[in-house]
């Protein structure tokens, strides 16, 4: 498992410093991520297409820990202050009516795309 | 004690606690969207800094280390992504075209909606992220000075809003193929919406993946360079 983080650590980090260099307006673990997709992709062409062990482990322990790093920031809406009241009617509707408006629009899109393909699974 | 309550192991001891007691009502019942544990979690967590006074950017920075590791989660997201290449190649054309159009849509519709209602710039710039999942959502909001809490809680209840209409919403518009069911709930409501999916079926849950995982690369793609030309 300490691999695994050994991996995604020097992705990230590979991203960071592609970042600063190129002065890219991305974050540096999303260049990261990015890294890590391409070598899974190279690997798995030239050698094996299992993810290392190691690297399965760690990942998915991370994957598995996300509702818990997400608390912390989470309870930061409720105390985002007197100057964020009137944001409140814009910012819920934006979060229900426009996902389910997404929804909707992706749906339909989708549905009417793969039209006269076979049916998946049901 | 009152000196111990400012220290990291204080923050983390409470987070530890919260998560724990947030996945035991989740659990108990019957995984109800309502109660997931970044939301109740997050409301013990709001609860217990009132209670005792404390500040929250005080707390926030005792645990920071936490708030780190949600970097190499996001490298982590790769690996479900690699995961699911075969899925996508079967459905490439479709599923990219929906997801150019649905990233955009979902990012163009809040934006509208909040807009019209009188939000402020800073509102609007947290609000672009709603779609995709928490880690990548922190990091580009980030970047592009929007407020990470208010991002995080539109990302939340983005998810909310999503699982808890997809059933009603797709009987009536007749979409019964497990595929398009996950993807676009995995497209609109990222990693609640996921979790969501696995439950209907495999093959539900692995599209999410997929839409998840798309999504999230292509708004932390666009919204960056869109905010730099437009702003």
């Amino acid at each position: 498992m300490l691999a695994g983080f050994l991996t995604l650590f020097t992705c990230q980090l590979a991203g960071e410093w592609l970042q600063r260099v190129l002065g890219l307006p991305l974050p540096g673990q999303v260049l990261g991520m990015f890294l890590l997709f391409i070598l899974l992709c190279v690997r798995g062409a030239l050698r094996d297409d299992a993810v290392p062990e190691g690297l399965s482990q760690g990942s998915q322990r991370l994957i598995e820990l996300l509702p818990m790093l997400l608390m912390a920031p989470a309870a930061g809406v409720f105390f985002l202050g007197a100057g964020f009241a009137d944001q409140w009617p814009g910012f819920i509707a934006a979060v229900s009516v426009g996902t389910v408006l997404t929804m909707i629009a992706c749906g339909l899109l989708l549905k009417m795309l793969t039209r006269g393909r076979k049916q998946g699974h049901d | 004690m009152t000196e111990l309550m400012h220290t990291p192991l204080f923050g983390l001891t409470l987070t530890l606690l919260a998560y724990q007691c947030a996945m035991w009502a989740y659990t108990r019942s019957g995984k109800m969207a309502m109660l997931h544990p970044t939301i109740s979690g997050a409301v013990l967590i709001a609860v217990a800094l009132k209670a005792l006074q404390l500040d929250y950017f005080a707390y926030y920075q005792d645990i920071n280390w936490l708030n780190f590791l949600l970097g190499p989660a996001t490298v982590a997201l790769a690996v479900p992504l690699y995961r699911q290449l075969p899925l996508l190649r079967e459905l490439a054309g479709p599923l990219l075209v929906t997801l150019f159009f649905g990233a955009t849509f979902a990012c163009a519709s809040a934006l509208l909606l909040a807009w019209w209602l009188g939000a402020t710039q800073e509102t609007l710039l947290s609000l672009m992220t709603k779609s995709i999942t928490t880690p990548i959502a922190i990091t580009v909001t980030e970047e592009i000075g929007g407020i990470t809490s208010v991002a995080v809680g539109s990302v939340i209840l983005t998810g909310v809003a999503g699982i808890t209409t997809i059933s009603w919403l797709f009987e009536r518009l007749d979409i019964r193929d497990d595929r398009l069911w996950g993807f676009c709930l995995g497209l609109a409501a990222h990693a609640i919406g996921t979790s969501r999916a696995f439950e209907r079926s495999p093959v539900a849950g692995a599209f999410a993946s997929l839409a998840l995982c798309l999504t999230g690369a292509f708004t932390a793609l666009f919204v960056p360079l869109a905010v730099s030309w437009f702003a």
